[in-house]
């Protein structure tokens, strides 16, 4: 196996087994350098075990993964010393304060105790808990632990970055936050390896997408090509007359695949997906239908989840 | 930065964050030290007339106990780090020190030095309990440093022996099993007779327990007929090192498989 | 049957209250972090004292009981039964957190019973305790001059014991709802322990601690069982054991009564 200089991790016939179970079962992979890269899959898909693996935390029991060109398992220390680390329990010390943490990491990863300190403010600043930096952990919100928790992961300024389910539990602003402060972070050249059961995420920030279901990677691309693969973009068009909508679908079945829906809906598959919105009116237009509303649907990777599983992202609310 | 100084910054830091329990928690250190006070005089009050007997080193029976409350409560101290551990392995904690690049000694180091500085105050405070209610100093400065090295030792040993058992289960659960395992330690031993007294099975047992010779090490420090003396000083030390070794090799090696 | 009905059946009452004890006991005897303070810790102490201290036969004014353990055995009787009240109301304090009492207070159930099932519970667990040590230390050489009816006294007064350290522990639980608080309490069983005779004669004591056994009400009980175990007067008196015991049962039962209606009044 060999990693090109632009492979920030290299995943080749990764499995783990407790017992019988195969919690990971062959993941091939390879997330090049400066990408965000998004592992999507319901709980117990095998997400965390493949992050604990790289990571170190965890041996695989067959195959091999590199991390900046390090072996995991050979050179587990010098994976360390380029990776950073928020998993999805945010293990914080509730008696610590949030000072206290960042100068603890700091000299974990070997900064004198002055540089742990200038750099532990820096990403207090870049997280926005400077005023929040000296109350103990106990105090902090769900949203604050998890921007501590990157901020920690953030102090050897490392290469590589992985976060399992950053978001989790969190309100959908602290949510808008996080991201934002991830897409800063590898607008400034660091690869983000993410873990997250929320397609809605993947598709915010990943590059590139893999989808992981039973131990198995079970599709990969860009979030445009996964959707792709569940088909054309849907425009939903209702009609204010019911009476309507069998001329109206005569009328249409030119633009693409038609399908009614209700008295007064027609749906009409195309691969113009918004282009196709204006022919569409121009044609009712002429046919004398009257058009109450028109929508584009474009599938979500919750429907890619669909296609290529067969089976829904269920597992998405259930408790981890 | 050079790997000594490296080394040094992260023991620091850790053993400073475990210090934090005592400083933030209010009464964290309290049953470490009321149940060996509890004990010392329970104890010297129930068994009292023992120092009667010929043979016994003493005719203070309080003098005779108090290093033995010293250990037992330097060894819940101790023993409290690795159950500690065993919170932090539990909560998730501990996956945050074994992704950075800190070498693997180290994470045992910050406990263990915790350990040592957690086992001052009990000692302290049981000694001075005693030292009020009338114990003298038999064995001058010797002494008192040998009841010192072999508290804080003691503490290093049962930080170890709860790290190792902490590593092992992974699960909080095991904190009373490391407590039980320090008490056990302490009472088949020496406990409450010297050895010329013990009947039955701890006078067979006893002299096979490392403990006997730590507390051997401690009571130079106020049991007059133990003179401070190197006879009385290295089968202690022998033993703490010994025990030590052990303990600390097998949580060494768990901590090395802790990832398989 | 109204409810307020149920609650004044003497029947039912009495039934809701062998159902709670049944509860209690099966809760003590499932779980390793009750029963090794029950019955492990009494037991290794035992022998760690009976082997430890033996020497102390030697001393002038030691009272002849045979083997030196069957004199100890005494102090463990009283030990386990401390231990065991601390671990009932360990239980209470963790049903009021975990919500469970709050059911039991729904329930159609008179405020006493809830006090008497959890007693009755502990002092059941009392008197298993004691003959399980009582066995051990026979296995271990003790002999009981007392015979039959000896034991059964001084299985009873440890069963009474129990029942007094569960009362005094549920009132604390009640008045406080702390899990916490009652597993601090764990070292001051062995005040109330080391302030009686427990493992030696009382004739024997430091003087200072003498002068508090002769007013630790555990003093007559622990005497007691002694004397009956051995059937010598000289140990203690069986009679006088029965009612220090049996007041403490009662004054800790009302303790824990009224620390349960001032709980009702509070919440």
């Amino acid at each position: 196996m060999s990693a090109s200089r632009q492979d920030a991790i290299v995943v080749e016939g990764l499995a783990r087994a407790y017992g019988g179970l195969r919690a990971v079962d062959g993941v091939d992979l390879t997330v090049a350098e400066g990408e965000i890269y998004g592992f999507l899959g319901p709980n117990g898909a095998g997400k965390s075990t493949t992050v604990r693996i790289l990571t170190t935390l965890l041996r695989p029991t067959a195959g091999r993964a590199l991390v900046a060109g390090h072996d995991v398992e050979r050179e587990a220390a010098a994976v360390r010393r380029v990776i950073g680390v928020a998993l999805q329990e945010a293990a914080l010390d509730p008696l610590m304060t949030g000072r206290e943490l960042l100068q603890l990491q700091g000299a974990l990863h070997g900064l004198r105790r002055g540089a742990a300190r200038e750099r532990g403010e820096a990403l207090l600043d870049r997280v926005a808990l400077q005023d929040a930096a000296d109350r103990r952990l106990g105090t902090y919100s769900g949203g604050m632990r998890r921007r501590l928790d990157l901020a920690m992961a953030l102090v050897h300024e490392p290469r590589v970055l992985f976060l399992d389910e950053p978001t989790t539990g969190l309100d959908p602003s602290s949510r808008a936050t996080l991201w934002d402060e991830v897409r800063r972070l590898n607008d400034d050249g660091t690869t983000v390896f993410l873990t997250t059961q929320y397609l809605e995420e993947a598709e915010q920030l990943a590059d590139r997408v893999g989808i992981i279901d039973q131990g198995r990677i079970v599709a990969e691309g860009t979030p445009d090509e996964l959707k792709a693969r569940v088909g054309d973009p849907v425009l939903h068009v209702d009609l204010i007359d019911p009476a309507d909508a069998e001329r109206a679908a005569g009328a249409l079945a030119a633009h693409g695949a038609i399908r009614r829906r209700g008295d007064c809906g027609v749906l009409v598959q195309s691969a113009l997906g918004a282009r196709a919105i204006a022919p569409i009116v121009r044609t009712l237009d002429e046919a004398g239908v009257e058009v109450d509303a028109v929508e584009l649907e474009t599938p979500t990777l919750d429907d890619v989840f669909l296609a290529v599983t067969g089976h829904a992202a269920t597992a998405e609310d259930a408790p981890a | 930065m050079t790997g000594a100084a490296y080394a040094l910054g992260v023991g620091a830091a850790l053993w400073r964050r475990a210090l934090l329990e005592i400083a933030r928690v209010r009464g964290g250190l309290l049953p470490t030290i009321i149940a060996p006070i509890i004990f010392l005089l329970g104890t010297a009050g129930q068994f009292d007339r023992l120092s009667d007997l010929s043979d016994f080193p003493t005719s203070s029976y309080l003098a005779w106990i108090l290093p033995l409350s010293c250990l037992q409560g330097a060894g819940f101290a101790g023993g409290a780090v690795g159950a500690n551990l065993a919170r932090d392995i539990e909560q998730g904690w501990f996956d945050r020190l074994l992704t950075s690049p800190a070498p693997r000694p180290l994470l045992l180091l910050g406990p263990v030095l915790a350990a040592m500085t957690r086992a001052l105050l009990p000692t302290t405070v049981i000694l001075t309990a005693g030292l009020v209610l009338g114990v003298s100093l038999t064995g001058d400065l010797y002494g008192l440093l040998a009841l010192y090295v072999a508290a804080v030792g003691f503490a290093v040993v049962a930080a170890l022996w709860g790290m190792t058992l902490a590593l092992w289960a992974r699960s909080q659960q095991v904190g009373p099993l490391i407590q039980n395992g320090v008490f056990l330690a302490v009472f088949l031993s020496t406990a409450y007779t010297p050895e010329v007294l013990l009947q039955g099975w701890l006078a067979t047992f006893a002299p096979y327990n490392p403990t006997t010779y730590v507390l051997e090490l401690a009571r130079q420090a106020t049991v007059a007929g133990i003179e401070p003396s190197w006879a009385n000083t290295w089968p202690g030390l022998l033993a703490l090192a010994g025990m030590g070794l052990l303990w600390g090799l097998v949580a060494l090696r768990l901590l090395r498989r802790f990832s398989r | 049957m109204s409810s307020a009905a149920l609650e004044r059946d003497p029947a039912v009452q009495a039934r809701v209250v062998t159902a709670l004890a049944g509860r209690g006991l099966r809760i003590q005897m499932r779980r390793a972090q009750f029963l090794i303070p029950a019955f492990l810790l009494p037991l290794v102490l035992l022998a760690v004292i009976a082997s430890g201290t033996s020497a102390a036969q030697n001393l002038r004014g030691f009272p002849d009981t045979g083997a030196y353990i069957g004199f100890v055995v005494a102090g463990t009787l009283i030990q386990g039964a401390l231990l065991g009240g601390i671990t009932a109301g360990i239980s209470t304090a963790a049903d009021i957190e975990g919500g469970f009492f709050d059911r039991l207070l729904a329930a159609p159930v008179h405020r006493v019973s809830l006090v008497l099932g959890r007693v009755g519970g502990t002092a059941v667990l009392g008197a298993l305790q004691a003959c399980v040590f009582l066995a051990v230390a026979f296995a271990f050489g003790a002999r009981y001059e007392g015979g039959v009816v000896g034991v059964a006294e001084a299985v009873l007064l440890a069963s009474l014991a129990a029942a007094a350290a569960a009362g005094l522990a549920a009132a604390i639980a009640l008045r406080t709802g702390s899990l916490q608080l009652l597993q601090n309490l764990f070292p001051f069983v062995f005040v109330l322990l080391f302030t009686a005779p427990a493992f030696f004669p009382r004739a024997l004591l430091q003087p200072e601690l003498q002068a508090v056994a002769d007013v630790n009400p555990l003093t007559f009980v622990v005497e007691g069982i002694r004397a009956a175990l051995h059937d010598d007067p000289a140990l203690g008196d069986p009679l006088t054991g029965l009612l220090a015991a049996a007041g403490l049962a009662i004054g800790a039962t009302a303790l824990a009564v009224w620390a349960m209606r001032a709980r009702m009044r509070s919440t």
